[in-house]
């Protein structure tokens, strides 16, 4: 062999040597980030919708590291061409429990929330857009939290209270990190939250509502008569009891209050990746709905009562049932969660017209044999709606009118 | 460079398989194979998730077991993230410490539909525990496994 080719190849093996050397294949990494930015745990169909006071329906969804916001004046038929809320890509939090969020202010603001995944597993920041010109535009996004630590921020919700405050609840690592630090056992992470006085200008510095919650399920947030904004989200009791806790977001310096509003006492050392759904008569009902596994799978409808146990429970299914929402109007609570078996994917509900006291049979309101997202309960006009993302397409399936 | 990355992360991938596994894809029509008895033993079907923060212990306490029962315990990894992150998720098997074991992750657009067809009675939740021995009968456990539960699944 000559000289020259030794020498070549001993330049390519160092070469091939350095690459390999290189931090966990930081180049793959990238380019997974762009096919999915989350942790692809399930497939990107986070999306979220909202219908504003003119009936135009609101849909934010991610594609490419970009948020996008498109409208329908015809009940999902037809979407308008998409409008970028943030310009500038990003990785993104959109599977399985982690979607954009978006939710309609008193003058037909158009608030926009986010996950946004840094470069560790776990950890993100919650970043927030608005529109105030009807969705023509979005304001540059920004981190709604003050703390900036490369830690756990995510698992964003989004909500508008009564009298207009944007208010921002989401999972949050740093009493973890602190406790740990300190050599201090702690279980789970904790829920933090803020709010804008100012149509989402500014955000005040951020609040905790509960130290140990669940680390990877969503956080229900419902208004409710008072123009309150209250939260229902996984939390952990004593040894690894992943039941639920409710609490009223205050944004008047009030102390948070949460209680403990489920007690299965499902005890698990895992992350569910499910969370619940809730809404708020105006009779003050809370209408919660949630998953737990104490006793194999099971999917619960109850009425949800600070420090007790819910009354009117009611098991909305087990084996393959998973991410319920629910809705309440007048004396009408609607009710709906997926269905998966070995043919695909069935969309249920169940409706109740005595406050959720007794409920009609469970009936099959739509079926994809595609990937779907988490079922979605809107009210508009008197009637309801399950925004529903399917990797067929987006879909918003008529739930009747009580 | 763009077209040529893939091209060297592949070679990096096979030059440093002694450290990193290769991930292969888990569809459907692998699920019999996969929750087959074995012909002997117990084979230990791992299903954990890159967004899991309770799953490497119990990959490694599992290990641990199947290291001290190498004749009886056969242990599969299955990672219920898309195939296309196959890197990320060789590379967290790596760096807990697992690049010897056959390792899987979901190759299906459906991966609730999968999740079902392994185990119904399994809401999705990790670290998911599957334990199916040579008579036939199975073990599932969810949640990070506790000595109690290690001891149950340790072949008799």
């Amino acid at each position: 062999m000559s000289r020259q080719s030794t020498a070549l190849r001993r330049s390519l093996s160092l070469l091939w040597s350095l690459l390999c050397l290189l931090p966990p294949v930081a180049g793959a990494q990238g380019m997974e980030h762009m096919h999915s930015a989350g942790a692809a745990h399930e497939p990107a169909l986070g999306a979220s919708a909202a219908f504003d006071a003119r009936g135009r329906l609101w849909l934010v969804s991610v594609r490419d590291g970009h948020v996008r916001a498109q409208y329908s004046d015809d009940l999902g038929k037809t979407l308008s061409e998409p409008v970028t809320v943030n310009p500038l890509a990003e990785a993104i939090y959109d599977e399985g429990e982690n979607r954009p969020k978006v939710a309609i202010g008193p003058h037909g603001q158009i608030y926009v929330t986010w996950s946004h995944p840094l470069a560790k597993p776990y950890t993100g920041y919650v970043r927030f857009a608005r529109s105030l010109d009807g969705g023509k535009r979005f304001s540059t996004p920004v981190t709604v939290h003050h703390d900036l630590a490369p830690i756990t921020h995510r698992f964003d919700a989004l909500a508008v209270s009564g009298n207009g405050d944007v208010v921002v609840a989401w999972i949050d690592g740093r009493d973890e990190v602190a406790a740990k630090a300190a050599g201090t056992p702690y279980l789970g992470k904790a829920t933090w939250y803020t709010w804008s006085h100012d149509e989402g200008a500014t955000f005040a510095p951020e609040r905790k509502l509960m130290d140990r919650s669940c680390e990877c399920c969503r956080i229900a947030l419902a208004r409710a008569p008072d123009g309150g904004v209250a939260a229902l989200f996984r939390g952990v009791y004593g040894d690894n009891l992943r039941d639920h806790a409710i609490a009223v977001l205050h944004t008047d310096g009030r102390p948070a209050d949460p209680a403990r509003a489920t007690f299965n006492d499902w005890q698990i050392a895992a992350c569910p990746h499910q969370g619940p759904g809730l809404a708020i008569g105006a009779d003050r009902v809370r209408h919660g709905v949630w998953f737990e596994a104490s006793q194999g799978p099971a999917v619960w409808y109850g009425q949800l009562d600070p420090g007790h146990t819910p009354r009117h429970t009611l098991k909305l299914g087990g084996a393959g049932a998973s991410h319920a929402d629910v809705a309440a109007q007048g004396k009408t609570v609607w009710v709906t969660w997926n269905q998966v078996g070995a043919g695909g994917y069935t969309l249920m509900l169940r409706v109740s017209h005595d406050g959720g006291v007794r409920f009609d049979p469970a009936r099959a309101i739509a079926t994809s044999k595609d990937a779907v997202g988490s079922p979605q309960l809107l009210l508009h006009d008197g009637a309801a709606y399950v925004a529903w993302n399917t990797a067929g397409g987006f879909r918003l399936v008529p739930a009747g009118s009580p | 460079m763009r077209r040529l990355l893939p091209t060297l992360l592949l070679a990096c991938a096979i030059g440093a398989s002694a450290s990193a596994p290769t991930v292969m894809p888990l569809a459907a029509a692998d699920v019999p194979a996969l929750l087959q008895p074995p012909a002997h033993g117990e084979r230990i079907v791992m299903l954990w998730a890159l967004d899991c923060a309770y799953c490497e212990a119990s990959m490694q306490a599992l290990a641990t077991l199947q290291r001290a029962h190498p004749a009886e315990i056969e242990l599969v990894t299955v990672a219920t993230d898309s195939i296309a992150l196959r890197t990320r998720i060789a590379a967290r098997l790596a760096a807990a410490g697992l690049p010897g074991y056959p390792a899987r992750a979901y190759a299906e657009a459906t991966p609730e539909q999968l999740n079902f067809l392994i185990d119904p009675e399994w809401g999705g939740e990790t670290p998911r525990t599957l334990v199916i021995r040579a008579d036939g009968t199975r073990i599932a456990v969810s949640g990070a496994l506790t000595g109690a539960q290690l001891q149950q699944i340790a072949p008799p």
